[in-house]
């Protein structure tokens, strides 16, 4: 008797042991494996900058449904990009791309959940995000950000007892924004939603599947793309640290876009471009 | 006989689910509760140590040499100019000054690395607690490579100090906006020790101690921040680059006037020179 009252014991013991260790813990093992360093991956023969939809080269190839006015925007930014300005492409002087464009990624992307929180660091100009997914409700007011707002949810799709898909919804976003370095325009009403849901690809598990969707003025229907990321199981990766400011040699004066030479001496961007106004220097230029 | 075979086995069973569950989960209750949003106590400026004025009453222990460097630096800022501060361009403030803390900081424990997440340009600091050792090659960076390693002080049974050491950082660096320089060989190493304040559980302690050729010995500090504990925390978005007036062209630097045309910032400053443009300036 007293043996089967010591193994009773013994399992009532462990079975609250268990309860109360699933109470403390974050139990990583009911979330996927988002660890590592997620990049786009490339499409053979696609070149240049990420377009918002892979594997499709940038601007009209990219077939948006834009409106006419966005559209304009566009050919209009693409031009003089042709002439060696800067278009509508806010980023090359380190303004953060925000949302959607963040998600291109640009650089490497880390992905860290935890309990209330699931963090994207970028590196690329910093735009990290944080996604909320501890239940909370749209906040009355949102203090505008490039990158938004973003609450999500976990979702178990295969009821296998572990989350497999993270949705996300963003708002609150500002601007000013392109989907990709054409300039493909946002609205300037900055009433964005951008929809995503995230899941591993379920035959490869170091392929990352962002299926998002944008919701948009500059769009005539809600733009929806798949977007894949890839991690390197084998790659022994350091997070590089990549400054925007470092060494740019972009520079706006007057709404205009010049460069600095490597010598250090202003240059125009464009041809027949006309130097800027020097109205406030006594002297005069050399 | 079947029924002791039976009890034993859901013993071992759930021993087992214990075991497992302890295997893979983070048990956040070993840690410090670091969540939040951390600032700067209220009156507390950016200068490096908080318990002194900016400037020369910092009376950070510079060699000769850069003594000279920072009297410098004092003397062309009251000129107009930036002197030995070289964030005003945008370029991250590197260690060991980001843990002032400009703009608010918030801090993730994982069990292999603790995230601390800074506001200001933005910057994300990754200490790695995980064992490994400095890597022999791996690229310097503005905020340098950090490993730590977690320590139970009072034998509690739960973590309370996180014990950091920085190498590998790159220039320029300063360590306030006054210029107060560290050394250009950027051989700096940088110590903290970062923990709860016994008395008050809102109130988190950084002891930095900074190793560098710029110091005639070890420079200790001691900052505090404060947990933000509106329920409603904001996390606002600071984008250096968005609005920021400063122009440097060459070695000098401009700046951008209210009405958008470049202007000088000290006293008779010669406008660029604009070799490579074809047509006279208007």
């Amino acid at each position: 008797m007293l043996h089967r009252s010591l193994i009773g014991t013994v399992a009532l013991a462990a079975g609250l042991a268990f309860i109360a260790a699933d109470a403390q813990a974050f139990d990583q093992s009911k979330y996927p494996d988002w660890t590592g360093a997620w990049r786009r991956i490339a499409t053979p023969g696609v070149t240049g900058q990420p377009g918002s939809a892979q594997p499709k080269r940038l601007g009209p190839p990219q077939q948006a449904p834009l409106t006419p006015e966005a559209e304009a925007i566009m050919r209009t930014s693409m031009a003089d990009q042709a002439k060696g300005g800067q278009g509508n492409y806010p980023t090359y002087i380190c303004i953060p791309p925000g949302m959607p464009r963040t998600m291109n990624p640009y650089g490497a992307m880390e992905i860290v959940i935890t309990p209330h929180t699931t963090h994207m660091f970028m590196e690329h100009i910093h735009d990290s995000r944080r996604i909320h997914t501890d239940g909370r409700d749209w906040p009355k007011e949102i203090k505008p950000t490039l990158v938004g707002y973003a609450i999500g949810k976990w979702l178990d799709t295969d009821g296998d007892g572990k989350f497999d898909t993270l949705e996300i919804e963003s708002r609150g976003m500002r601007g000013p924004r392109a989907f990709d370095a054409t300039g493909m325009p946002l609205h300037a009403d900055n009433k964005t939603i951008v929809k995503e849901r995230i899941s591993l690809d379920k035959s490869n598990a170091n392929v990352m599947l962002n299926d998002i969707t944008t919701f948009d003025s500059s769009l005539t229907r809600p733009w929806a793309i798949i977007k894949r990321y890839g991690r390197n199981p084998n790659e022994k990766f350091s997070w590089h640290e990549e400054n925007c400011p470092e060494g740019n040699a972009h520079v706006e004066i007057q709404g205009q876009g010049y460069f600095l030479s490597g010598d250090g001496h202003l240059m125009p961007s464009q041809k027949d471009q006309p130097p800027p106004d020097l109205r406030h220097f006594k002297q005069s230029a050399k | 006989m079947r029924c002791n075979r039976w009890t034993i086995s859901i013993a071992l069973a759930a021993a087992l689910i214990v075991a497992n569950a302890a295997a893979s989960a983070h048990d956040e209750t070993k840690y410090p509760d670091w969540s939040g949003q951390w600032r700067r106590p209220q009156g507390v400026g950016i200068q490096w140590d908080p318990s002194k004025p900016l400037g020369p009453t910092q009376q950070a222990p510079l060699t000769p040499e850069y003594q000279k460097v920072f009297e410098a630096s004092l003397a062309d800022q009251k000129a107009g100019g930036q002197g030995g501060d070289p964030t005003y361009t945008c370029i991250p403030p590197g260690m060991p000054r980001a843990m002032t803390v400009v703009f608010p900081m918030e801090i993730v424990i994982l069990p292999q690395l603790t995230y601390i997440l800074q506001e200001y340009v933005p910057m994300i600091r990754r200490v790695y607690t995980d064992g490994r050792d400095f890597p022999p090659d791996e690229e310097p960076a503005f905020l340098g490579y950090s490993i730590g390693k977690w320590v139970d002080e009072d034998n509690d049974g739960k973590f309370d100090v996180l014990e950091i050491e920085t190498r590998n950082m790159k220039g320029p660096r300063s360590f306030d906006a006054s210029g107060i320089p560290l050394h250009a060989d950027n051989e700096t190493v940088v110590k903290e020790r970062i923990w709860l304040d016994k008395t008050n559980k809102d109130l988190l302690r950084n002891e930095i101690t900074t190793i560098d050729n710029a110091l005639t010995r070890p420079w200790t500090v001691l900052k505090t921040y404060r947990r933000d504990l509106n329920a409603k925390t904001i996390w606002f978005e600071y984008v250096c680059a968005e609005g920021n007036r400063h122009v440097v062209v060459g070695k000098n630097n401009y700046f951008i006037s209210g009405d958008g045309y470049l202007m000088p910032t000290r006293k008779d400053q010669a406008p660029p020179d604009l070799k490579f443009f074809n047509q006279p300036s208007r």
